[in-house]
């Protein structure tokens, strides 16, 4: 009788689908919050959403993430207010995946993508620079630096939500 | 040890938390709680080297003090024999507090913490959300005291808050955010009270307040960086840093100021930087506390003018001239080449050494010289000169002019302390403040003789100084016959407890410099005051080490010796002498071979058979002995520019090449060396150096907000050296002053702070304000000349002449022209001469 029960079990598996994939012709959906490289990430209106802080920096625990910040002006504007960063650089190699970074930014600029087949042949190579890195501008939107209005973008980060 | 409390010091209990403790009676009881308890109360506005306003209500604590019986006077105790204390029924100011005997004070009840925290969120109610892009944030005091006393969460949102302009430039250095400012009025003390110039002020009021400048054009006292330090948030910041890194990504580097003999001691801030090769690269320089030597403050000079070390016109690679060229070449090569050159020049070598170079390069080529049987070491520039007075009757060992007060006299003679030694110049002012009497005395008008006469009434201090005027260039006499011609000032600084004498030597050639410096010396010893502890001599010599050169065997007379018995080879190691005296080239045409060691191509490099870049002080250890012969030590910072190494590797390499024993592998290496050969600094080693000790006030620890963003010394206090010999007072002969002919003008040379230099110009942000060259006259000469204020003017002189505008005012004596060095490319005289003045009528080009 058991060994009847035993079988059982292997046939059930033996008609389910199964789990193994043929990558890389088959690649697995990937939940939602799934953590693959970052993406720096863009307001609607195109402006860059990185405001050069260096709190993904200073948070990631591997020490991934160099950045450099200038000054934006009305006629070479990058993001909104004052800073943006010049330099925006990750090391994929040293990258752990682990969202610090994204949990750390103030604007919500840089985020983790669902790209996950990085692969390289030269250690340079792992270093994605900022045009790496950062997203197109949205259809009809110029790319930054551009000539914006003056006074307009004076605020670095969104406004708070109303705690009440 | 730099402590309030001092052997004679009355002590008073307060009691604290529920413990006794001992503290100098007058003291103030933030300052107190925090060095005898640890106990950090928080503050704003408070700021230790300032008076006390009450206006920020962040230091708020219970008070109480013993109760005493109002008739008799008697302590009132408890039934279990305790005293009965008092308290008051609200919260106090700490800051605002005299600790006196039988305070108590509790810091840490429910009643404390709620007031704090009320006050952080008022603060708040309109404070901008910048941390992510403030320069400050990371080292901010109300971020810190908003993390340690604020309620985590928030009642105010961001549309409620008040919007002002947030990038409004002060001046050209310094750029106010009005969202972030939260009305201390630090800034605004500062200027007033410390540097003695007060340009801000507050407008308009309440929520609008706001700070302003009111001085034309900005904001732009020799002092305005040391704001931003002590700015409790980011309001102020520097033009300089502007998002140039957050602070926890920098790595701070213990260093010294390179520019002048007071010998700041500053943090160079650096990181790793893409445009600079990924090099470490020095961000920002920020004061470093040494209580005896600049306190917590910079000068702006210090603070901005680093940039020269990265400047692309550093010498970056060794230049051989080849008939009229220069080739590159590598450094064995060229050690085995000026070895030969040197040996062949059979001892008829000399050197000619800077106030920039180290007491390490200063050593070794001292060392160079003379084993290549060479005797003369001359200093540059030969304008000042008694470096060996201040050895014997400077300020002793423990001396601080911090200690500097009531009962005790200054002179200042000859010298624009404001613009060639800046942080004597706030030392002393301050020192006034504190009631010291203040004499100065100059040929013409200068901002600390302006500061030391001004009405107190203004101001409503009561300050004691005076001025002597003289007709320019007699400076020397004036010193020499103080006692008669000033019988009432003179008694005045004799009888004082404590004399400090500063003797410049403006409007002086170096002859009237030795007279008056030797005068000045006659004058302490005579008043019993040389050798006394905070009593002595200052000479503002050139550069950061002029009394290392003289330790390491350089003087001034020797460099006149060499201009006038010119050597076979001469090696000149950071000293501009073609950009700095036209006169030079008569006698450096002399010269067989020139040897050039320096940071840039410039005139003299260009006429010299070798040029050898060497580094600067961000790029190398080494250390420098500062006016008052403090031997302080600064450390590698910058990354290296080219093939430029320390100069000293550089001339024991030479050495070794001319067989003169081994090189020295360490600047360490040669410090041990210079103890041993070099009587005064005997037992001083790189680690006697980095020595630190506990300073008061308590600042830059970990709180940062007590005393601003200064950094708390860990890379060495440095050492002061003995006063040394026994000087006697000496006749004087005092040459005669300078006459005129018919036609011709006395020019007097004067030192600017921010001037063309090859050092200073690749200071981008400070170049609008380095003055245009002009000649300053009185009215009567310029009469006599026909020029009027405003005027183009072309004024020669021995060795070349340069058209510069002409400014006509009584500030100047008659018969001398004011000439300031350095304003133009051109050399113009370095030391006081003859020369004349013409109008130039069509339009002319000014030279900068
Ligand atoms: S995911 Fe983690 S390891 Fe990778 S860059 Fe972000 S913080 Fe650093
Ligand atoms: S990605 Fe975000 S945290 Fe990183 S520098 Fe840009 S704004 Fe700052
Ligand atoms: S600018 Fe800074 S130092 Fe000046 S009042 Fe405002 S907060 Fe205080
Ligand atoms: S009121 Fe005491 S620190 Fe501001």
């Amino acid at each position: 009788m058991n060994i009847i029960k035993g079988f059982m079990t292997t046939f059930k598996h033996v008609l389910e689908e199964p789990v193994t994939l043929q990558y890389p012709e088959q690649v697995k959906d990937f939940e939602k919050r799934y953590k693959g490289r970052h993406h720096l990430r863009r307001y609607d209106n195109g402006l860059e959403k990185c405001i050069g802080c260096s709190l993904c920096a200073a948070a990631c625990p591997a020490d991934a993430i160099w950045v450099e910040a200038a000054e934006n002006s009305d006629e070479e504007r990058y993001s909104p207010g004052e800073r943006y960063a010049k330099t925006y650089e990750i090391n994929m190699l040293r990258c752990i995946f682990c969202g610090y970074c994204e949990d750390a930014c103030p604007t919500q600029a840089i985020q983790l993508g669902h790209e996950h087949q990085l692969s390289f042949t030269d250690r340079r190579d792992a270093i994605y620079i900022k045009d790496m890195l950062i997203d197109a501008p949205a259809d009809g939107q110029e790319a930054t630096p551009r000539q914006v209005e003056a006074g307009v973008y004076t605020q670095s980060i969104p406004n708070m939500e109303d705690p009440s | 040890m730099v402590t309030p409390v001092k052997e004679d010091t009355e002590l008073v209990t307060i009691n604290i938390d529920g413990k006794d403790y001992q503290v100098p009676k007058g003291g103030n009881l933030v300052d107190m709680a925090k060095w005898v308890a640890g106990n950090d109360i928080p503050v704003f506005c408070y700021h230790p080297k300032m008076d006390p306003v009450g206006m920020c209500r962040m230091c708020l604590i219970e008070l109480g003090g013993v109760a005493r019986d109002r008739a008799t006077g008697d302590i009132q105790y408890n039934d279990d024999g305790t005293p009965q204390i008092r308290w008051f029924p609200k919260l106090q100011t700490a800051c605002t507090q005299t600790v006196n005997d039988g305070m108590y004070i509790k810091t840490n009840t429910e009643q404390v913490k709620e007031g704090r925290e009320s006050v952080i969120e008022f603060l708040l109610t309109s404070h901008p959300l910048d941390c992510p892009i403030c320069d400050k944030g990371g080292e901010c005091p109300l971020q810190n005291l908003t993390m340690a006393h604020g309620n985590g969460v928030s009642r105010m949102y961001f549309d409620d808050k008040m919007h002002l302009n947030k990038h409004y430039p002060l001046g050209d250095l310094i750029y106010l955010d009005r969202e972030r400012c939260i009305q201390c009025a630090r800034c605004i003390r500062f200027q007033d009270e410390i540097v003695g110039d007060d340009v801000l002020a507050f407008h308009e009021r309440g929520r609008r307040l706001q700070i302003i400048t009111n001085s034309d054009p900005g904001f732009d006292t020799y002092f305005s960086g040391n704001t931003t330090d002590i700015c409790p948030v980011g309001a102020l910041t520097t033009g300089d840093f502007r998002f140039g890194a957050r602070p926890w990504e920098l790595t701070e580097v213990p260093s010294i100021s390179p520019w002048d003999a007071a010998g700041e001691n500053i943090s160079l801030s650096t990181r790793l930087d893409r445009d600079f090769g990924g090099k470490a690269m020095i961000k920002r320089v920020m004061p470093r506390q040494n209580e005896y030597v600049n306190e917590i403050w910079i000068s702006d000079k210090t603070r901005f003018g680093h940039h020269f070390t990265r400047s692309d016109n550093r010498l970056s690679k060794i230049q051989i001239r080849k008939g009229s060229n220069f080739s590159e070449s590598t450094w064995d090569s060229t050690f085995k080449a000026v070895a030969k050159t040197l040996k062949e020049a059979n001892g008829s070598v000399a050197a000619i050494a800077g106030g920039s170079a180290t007491n390490e390069d200063l050593y070794e080529l001292a060392q160079l010289v003379t084993g290549l049987g060479g005797d003369k070491l001359g200093a540059w520039s030969p304008t000042h000169t008694g470096a060996d007075l201040v050895a014997q009757v400077g300020l002793p060992e423990g001396s601080n002019l911090g200690e500097l007060g009531a009962g005790d006299a200054i002179l200042v003679i000859a010298s624009d302390l404001e613009e060639e030694v800046p942080m004597w110049r706030l030392r002393l002012k301050t020192a006034q403040d504190r009631g010291a009497y203040l004499v100065v005395a100059n040929g013409r008008n200068t901002r600390l003789e302006e500061l030391a006469t001004e009405d107190p009434n203004i101001k409503g201090r009561v300050v004691d100084g005076a001025a002597i005027r003289y007709e320019a260039g007699s400076a020397a006499a004036v010193m020499a016959n103080l006692k008669k011609s000033n019988k009432d000032i003179a008694k005045k600084l004799a009888d004082a407890n404590h004399l400090v004498i500063v003797a410049g030597a403006e409007g002086l050639t170096l002859e009237g410099h030795r007279a008056l410096v030797q005068s000045a010396a006659n004058f302490l010893i005579d008043s019993g005051h040389a050798g006394k502890v905070n009593s002595g001599l200052l000479v503002p010599l050139p550069g950061a080490n002029g009394m290392g050169l003289h330790y390491m065997g350089f003087s001034p007379e020797t460099t006149q010796d060499i201009a006038a018995n010119p050597p076979k080879v001469l090696i000149v190691l950071n000293a501009e002498i073609l950009d700095d005296d036209p006169t030079a080239k008569t006698w450096l045409s002399q010269v067989d071979t020139v040897i050039t060691l320096g940071y840039f191509m410039d005139a003299i490099a260009r006429e010299s058979k070798f040029v050898l870049p060497v580094q600067t002080f961000a790029e190398r250890d080494g250390s420098f002995t500062n006016g008052e012969r403090r031997v302080q030590r600064f450390y590698t910072a910058q990354g290296p520019m080219g093939d430029a190494i320390p100069a000293w590797k550089a001339v024991g390499n030479i050495a070794q090449a001319a067989d003169l024993g081994r090189a020295k592998l360490s600047a360490a290496a040669v410090m041990v060396a210079i103890a041993k050969n070099v009587a005064a600094f005997e037992g001083i080693t790189y680690k006697v150096l980095a020595r630190t000790e506990r300073q008061f006030p308590d600042v830059g620890g970990d709180d940062k907000y007590y005393g601003g963003n200064a950094y708390q010394n860990t890379g060495g206090i440095g050492k002061q050296i003995a006063l040394s010999g026994t000087a006697k007072s000496e006749k004087v002969t005092v040459p005669d002053a300078l006459k005129a002919g018919k036609g011709e003008i006395v020019l007097l040379p004067t030192t600017r702070l921010y001037d063309r230099s090859h050092m200073f110009i690749p200071t981008v942000m400070v170049r609008s304000r380095v003055s245009l060259p002009f000649v300053h006259l009185n009215p009567k000469d310029a009469k006599a000349l026909k020029l009027a204020d405003g005027d183009y003017a072309e004024v020669n002189y021995d060795g070349g002449s340069v058209r510069v505008r002409a400014v006509v005012s009584d500030d100047v004596s008659v018969g001398a022209a004011v000439f300031p060095r350095k304003l133009t490319e051109k050399a113009t005289p370095l030391v006081p001469t003859v020369g004349t003045i013409t109008k130039v009528t069509e339009p002319a080009q000014i030279e900068g």
